[in-house]
C-alpha cells in the first residue's frame, strides 16, 4: 500500500441494523492498528468498511487499495454458506462432498510455497482433501487465515485473528504476522488488551457506532487509559461483597434515607438557598443540578455533617435528627463520597490498597488496623480498576483520572445506603470522563446504593437515574 | 499575682517538670461520656476556640459560645466565626453560669481578664479548661477552690486540629489536671473526654503537668520550632542570593524545603532526615550541624534558663502592657525582609533537590532539634515531652511556613510563641554571623555536584553512630513506634 487510506465524515450503513457515524480516520502506509471497543461499538463494522461492505451515507473515503483480504466472522459465514448454497444448486442425485479445503485455498492462493508453510503450521495437512463445509469452526478459521495471508493483498484485515485458536496456533499466527510488518500493512480488530502484538502501532477506540478515540501506542499514558477503559468496559466481574466486619447499623425502612425540612444556608447577609426541603427515599437515583454558587455542594455538605450549618437546620439522615448528640461518623458511616474537593484533600502519601481500605473507616488516610478481610475486598476492587499489579504503589503518584477511578472505589468498598457523586467527571478529559462513568454504571448496576449525582454535562449521563433536582 | 512555678520549692518544681506519660489508647475506652450532656461553653473564637468547638459539637457535645458584651454588638470577627458555623453565641452573663464546663480558648494575654471576669459567674464544682498553661503557672493565677481545672492543649494550629479531625484523625495532644483544683477528682477524666471529642486521642495523648507544658512549649516555640526556622530562612535567602542563585528558586527551595525536609524528619527522626543526604552530603551536613550547636549552645541555654526563672514571661508582660510594642515593631521588620518579599517561582524541584541543594537547611534543623532537646532535658523536663516540643513539632511549623511564608507561620503561632521567635531571631542571626562567612552555595542553593561521591568509611561509620546515638533518637524511635500502632500509614 503506498497511499494513506482517508475517512472523512464517513457515516456507513450496514442494512439499517447498524451505522457508524462520521468517521474520522487516517491510516498511513507505515502503521499497523488495533481497533477495538466493547461488543456492538462497531469495531468490526469499521474493519469491514475496508473491505467494502456497507453503504456509504455520507462522507468520503479514499486510498483504500483493491485488494483487502478480510478475516472475520462475517466473512467466515459468508464463504460457509456459499458452500451450504452450492450443495442446495447441486441437481445430481449424488451426495455433493462440497468443495475440498485444498481447492478453497487454491482459489485465491498467489503463493503456492508459503501456502503449504501455513497449512503445515496451522496443522491443516491432514484436512486437505476434506470438504470445507465438514470441517469445525476453528479450522475453517483457520483455511481463511491461509487464504487471506497467501493472496498477496495490499491491506489485510483480521476481526479477533487470534480467536478460538489454541496457544500454539496463536502463538505461530502472531509470529507470521511480525514477520510481514512492513510489507503488507494490518488493520487487526481485537477484544483485548494483552493480545494486541507488539508491531500495532496505533488504537482505535470504537464505541457507539463513533470512532472515540485514536492512541499512538507510543503515548504510554493513553495508552494505559485506554487500556483501563476496556477494562471497566468489558471486563467480567461483579462489585465485591461488602464487609460483614464492619456492617452498618441497619436502617429502618420505613423512613427516607434523608428528610430536610425548609433548610437554609447563609453567609453573612447573604443567602445561598431557604427553604428548601428534599426527601431521598431508599434505592432512588437522583440528579442534582443547578448554576455555580446555587449551593449544591452546600446542599450535600448539610447531609454528610461537613457544613457547620446542619446543626441549625431540620435535617434528618439515617435515622438521625441533627443536633441531638449523634457524632459525625454515625452519619458518615452511611455514606460513600466522591468529589474533586475530596481529591484534593486526599494528599496523604499512602498506597493504593490502603486508599480503598479507608474507605471502611471513613477517614482520609488510613488510621486503623484493618482486617484481612478487608484487605482482600480491596484488593477485588484493584482488579476491577485494573490495577491490581499496583496496588502498593503511591497514590499521588496516580494520574488524575486514575485517582478519581480509586476513590469512587473507596467510596463504594463498604456498599453504603446513599453514594453522593458531587461531579465526579471535573476536571477529566474524554476517555477519563467515560472510564468513571463505566464504574459508576456498573456500580449501580449490581448494588442497592442509591445514587446522588451532581453533574453539569447533558453528556454525562448515568443509566438508571430518574429524579431530578435543580437549584437555581 | 506571684510566679507559681517560683513559689514552689526545688523539689516539686523538678517532680512537675519531669511529668509527662504517653497515655495507651485503651485509656480511652469511655470516649467522650464523661462529657455526654454537660454545657461546654467556649470563650473566645479565634483559630483553637472556632476548630476545638467544631470538632467537640461533630463528636456528639453540647458546645456554644460565649464572647464579651462589645465583640457580640459590633458583630466582630469571633461572632461572625461562631453565628456562621450554626453556634449559639452569648455574653458571659448569658452562658457561663449555666456552664458545666468552661474553655478558656482566648490568647495568653487575655487570660488574667477572662478569668477573672467570669470565675465570680460560674457555678459551684464547675470546670475550667485551659489550651495552655501560662496564665496558671506564669501569672500564678489563682483560681476558686471548687472548681476543677484542667489542661487540653492540642500540638497543632487550630485550622489542623479541626483538617486532622475532619480526616478521620486528629492531633497529639497534651492533657493535664492542676492538682490544687481537682476537688472531686475527676479531672483527669473530663480532659480524656476532652481529647477524645477533638480527636486527639488517635493521634497520641501526653499526660503532663501544668509546668512542663509551660516550661516545655515556651522552650520549643521560641528556639527550634519557630525561631530556628525563621532564622535559617533570612540567612539562607541572603546567602543564596549573595552567591548569585536565582530570587524566586532560593525563595521556593527555602519556602517548601523546610517542610520537604522536615517530613522525613516526621517519618524517621534526624537519623532518616541526614540519611536522605548523600554520603558526602551527610558527612558536610553533619560537620555543619556541630559547628552551629557550638555556636548556638549558649543562646539555647539562656533561652530555657529565662524561661525557667520567668525573666522572659516578665519580660513579655512587660510588652503587653506596652501595647505590645515590640511584639508589633519585629512583625513589621520580617514583613520587610528580602525573603518575605520574594516571590517563590514556579520552577520545578523534585523531592530529593531540596535535601541536595539545601544541607545547610537540613544541618540547621539537626542543631536546633537537638539543642532544643538537650538542654530542656538538661534543665529536668522529661524526654518525652523535650522530643514533642522540639522535633515531633517541627514538621507542623514547616507547613506553616510552606503555605504562606514567614508571615504564616507567626500568623498561626501564638503571640507567646511569636515574641519569643523574635527574641531568639535577634540574637541568633548575628550569633552566627561569622559562621555564615564560609558558607558557599554547595551546602545552600546548587548542591555539593560532585563527581566523585567516595567517603572514607572509618568517618562515615562514625558520623552515623553519633547521629544514631543522639538522645532524640532513641526517645523518638520508642514514641513513634507507640504513634505507629495508632497510626499505621502516617
Amino acid at each position: 500500500m503506498s497511499e494513506l487510506i482517508q475517512l472523512d465524515g464517513l457515516t456507513v450503513d450496514f442494512d439499517g441494523r447498524f451505522q457508524l457515524s462520521n468517521i474520522n480516520w487516517c491510516i498511513e502506509p507505515n502503521q499497523n492498528w488495533m481497533i477495538t471497543g466493547t461488543n456492538g461499538s462497531g469495531k468490526s463494522a469499521l474493519a469491514a468498511v475496508l473491505a467494502g461492505v456497507g453503504d456509504v451515507v455520507s462522507g468520503t473515503q479514499t486510498g483504500i487499495p483493491d485488494r483487502v483480504s478480510l478475516v472475520s466472522y462475517e466473512a467466515q459465514g459468508e464463504l460457509i454458506a456459499a458452500e451450504l448454497k452450492k450443495d442446495d444448486a447441486d441437481i445430481l442425485d449424488v451426495i455433493s462432498e462440497g468443495t475440498p479445503v485444498q481447492e478453497i485455498i487454491d482459489q485465491v492462493c498467489q503463493d503456492q510455497e508459503l501456502a503449504s508453510q501455513l497449512v503445515k503450521q496451522f496443522g491443516l495437512d491432514a484436512l486437505l482433501d476434506r470438504s470445507f463445509r465438514k470441517l469445525s469452526t476453528g479450522e475453517t478459521r483457520k483455511v481463511l487465515l491461509v487464504r487471506a495471508l497467501t493472496s498477496n493483498p495490499q491491506l489485510l484485515v483480521l476481526d479477533e485473528p487470534f480467536d478460538g485458536l489454541d496457544a500454539n496456533t496463536h502463538k505461530m499466527l502472531a509470529a507470521h504476522l511480525s514477520s510481514i510488518v512492513g510489507q503488507i500493512p494490518m488493520v487487526l480488530v481485537l477484544n483485548r488488551f494483552d493480545e494486541c502484538p507488539d508491531f500495532i502501532t496505533h488504537i482505535a477506540y470504537l464505541d457507539s457506532g463513533e470512532l472515540r478515540h485514536q492512541v499512538a501506542r507510543e503515548d504510554d499514558s493513553a495508552y494505559a487509559e485506554l487500556y483501563q477503559l476496556l477494562h471497566l468496559k468489558t471486563g467480567d466481574v461483579e462489585v465485591p461483597d461488602a464487609d460483614p466486619i464492619s456492617d452498618l447499623p441497619p436502617l429502618d425502612p420505613t423512613q427516607p434515607l434523608v428528610r430536610i425540612t425548609n433548610a437554609k444556608i447563609q453567609y453573612g447577609e447573604t443567602v445561598i438557598f431557604e427553604d428548601l426541603s428534599w426527601t431521598i427515599e431508599t434505592n432512588q437515583h437522583w440528579q442534582l443540578t443547578g448554576p455555580n454558587g446555587s449551593g449544591k455542594t452546600g446542599l450535600l455538605s448539610l447531609i454528610t455533617g461537613d457544613h457547620p450549618q446542619c446543626y441549625v437546620n431540620d435535617i434528618f439522615v439515617f435515622g438521625f435528627q441533627r443536633g441531638q448528640g449523634e457524632t459525625i461518623w454515625q452519619i458518615k458511616q452511611y455514606i460513600g463520597y466522591v468529589s474533586t474537593a475530596l481529591q484534593w484533600e486526599y494528599r496523604v502519601s499512602t498506597s493504593l490498597r490502603h486508599v480503598i481500605i479507608s474507605g471502611f473507616f471513613d477517614s482520609i488516610g488510613l488510621y486503623s488496623k484493618y482486617t484481612d478481610r478487608q484487605r482482600d475486598i480491596a484488593n477485588q476492587w484493584l482488579e476491577i480498576l485494573g490495577m491490581r499489579h499496583r496496588a502498593d504503589d503511591p497514590f499521588n503518584k496516580l494520574s488524575y483520572g486514575d485517582q478519581r477511578l480509586l476513590l469512587i472505589a473507596r467510596a463504594m468498598v463498604k456498599h453504603p445506603p446513599l453514594l453522593i457523586l458531587d461531579e465526579p467527571c471535573l476536571g477529566l478529559d474524554d476517555i477519563n470522563r467515560q472510564r468513571i462513568l463505566a464504574l459508576i454504571e456498573r456500580i449501580c448496576a449490581g448494588s442497592e446504593t442509591a445514587v446522588l449525582y451532581v453533574n453539569h454535562h447533558p453528556e454525562d449521563k448515568i443509566s438508571g437515574i430518574d429524579c431530578y433536582l435543580a437549584l437555581d | 499575682m506571684a510566679n507559681y512555678f517560683n513559689s514552689l520549692p526545688l523539689r516539686e518544681q523538678l517532680e512537675q517538670l519531669g511529668k509527662c506519660r504517653f497515655m495507651h489508647l485503651n485509656e480511652f475506652t469511655d470516649d467522650v461520656n464523661a462529657l455526654k450532656g454537660k454545657k461546654m461553653v467556649v470563650i473566645g473564637c479565634g483559630a483553637q476556640g472556632l476548630n476545638q468547638g467544631l470538632n467537640l459539637r461533630d463528636s456528639g457535645l453540647d458546645v456554644s459560645y460565649t464572647l464579651r458584651a462589645e465583640a457580640i454588638a459590633q458583630k466582630r470577627q469571633s461572632w461572625k466565626n461562631a453565628t456562621e458555623n450554626g453556634f449559639t453565641v452569648g455574653t458571659y452573663e448569658e452562658l457561663i453560669p449555666g456552664a458545666d464546663v468552661v474553655l478558656n480558648l482566648t490568647p495568653d494575654k487575655q487570660h488574667t481578664a477572662v478569668v477573672t471576669a467570669i470565675m465570680p459567674l460560674m457555678k459551684q464544682g464547675a470546670c475550667l479548661s485551659y489550651s495552655h498553661g501560662f496564665n496558671i503557672v506564669e501569672e500564678g493565677m489563682q483560681i476558686r477552690e471548687d472548681l476543677t481545672v484542667i489542661m487540653v492543649a492540642p500540638k497543632c494550629p487550630g485550622s489542623e486540629v479541626r483538617a486532622e479531625y475532619v480526616r478521620g484523625f486528629g492531633v497529639p495532644t497534651l492533657i493535664a489536671v492542676h492538682e490544687n483544683n481537682d476537688p472531686k477528682g475527676e479531672g483527669l477524666a473530663l480532659a480524656k473526654a476532652y481529647a477524645v471529642g477533638t480527636g486527639g486521642h488517635k493521634a497520641g495523648v501526653l499526660m503532663s503537668s501544668f509546668i512542663a507544658e509551660v516550661k516545655s512549649d515556651l522552650m520549643g516555640e521560641q528556639t527550634i520550632l519557630c525561631g530556628m526556622l525563621q532564622t535559617g530562612s533570612l540567612l539562607c535567602f541572603d546567602k543564596m542570593i549573595e552567591e548569585g542563585v536565582d530570587a524566586a528558586y532560593a525563595s521556593k527551595l527555602i519556602q517548601y524545603g523546610w517542610e520537604t525536609v522536615t517530613e522525613a524528619l516526621k517519618y524517621g527522626g534526624v537519623t532518616n532526615m541526614m540519611d536522605r543526604l548523600s554520603n558526602p552530603a551527610k558527612i558536610k551536613a553533619f560537620d555543619l550541624a556541630a559547628e552551629m550547636k557550638d555556636i548556638m549552645r549558649p543562646l539555647y541555654h539562656k533561652h530555657q534558663d529565662d524561661i525557667m526563672t520567668g525573666h522572659f514571661s516578665a519580660t513579655m508582660m512587660a510588652d503587653w502592657a506596652n501595647d505590645d510594642a515590640e511584639l508589633l515593631g519585629w512583625r513589621a521588620d520580617t514583613a520587610e525582609t528580602a525573603y518575605e518579599k520574594t516571590d517563590a517561582g514556579d520552577m520545578e524541584i523534585s523531592e530529593q533537590e531540596y535535601f541536595d541543594n539545601g544541607i545547610l537547611m537540613v544541618a540547621m534543623v539537626k542543631a536546633g532539634v537537638e539543642l532544643a532537646f538537650e538542654t530542656m532535658t538538661s534543665a529536668g523536663i522529661i524526654a518525652d515531652s523535650a522530643y514533642y516540643e522540639s522535633l515531633h513539632e517541627t514538621p507542623l511549623i514547616a507547613n506553616t511556613i510552606a503555605r504562606k511564608k514567614l508571615y504564616e507561620m507567626n500568623a498561626t503561632i501564638s503571640d507567646t510563641a511569636e515574641y519569643g521567635c523574635y527574641l531568639y531571631n535577634h540574637a541568633c542571626v548575628p550569633l552566627l554571623g561569622d559562621f555564615m562567612k564560609d558558607i558557599k552555595s554547595d551546602v545552600i542553593g546548587r548542591g555539593l555536584n560532585l563527581n566523585d561521591m567516595s567517603v572514607d568509611n572509618a568517618r562515615l561509620i562514625e558520623v552515623n553512630r553519633e547521629i544514631r546515638n543522639h538522645p532524640v533518637e532513641d526517645i523518638g524511635g520508642e514514641l513513634r513506634g507507640y504513634m505507629a500502632d495508632m497510626k499505621r500509614i502516617v
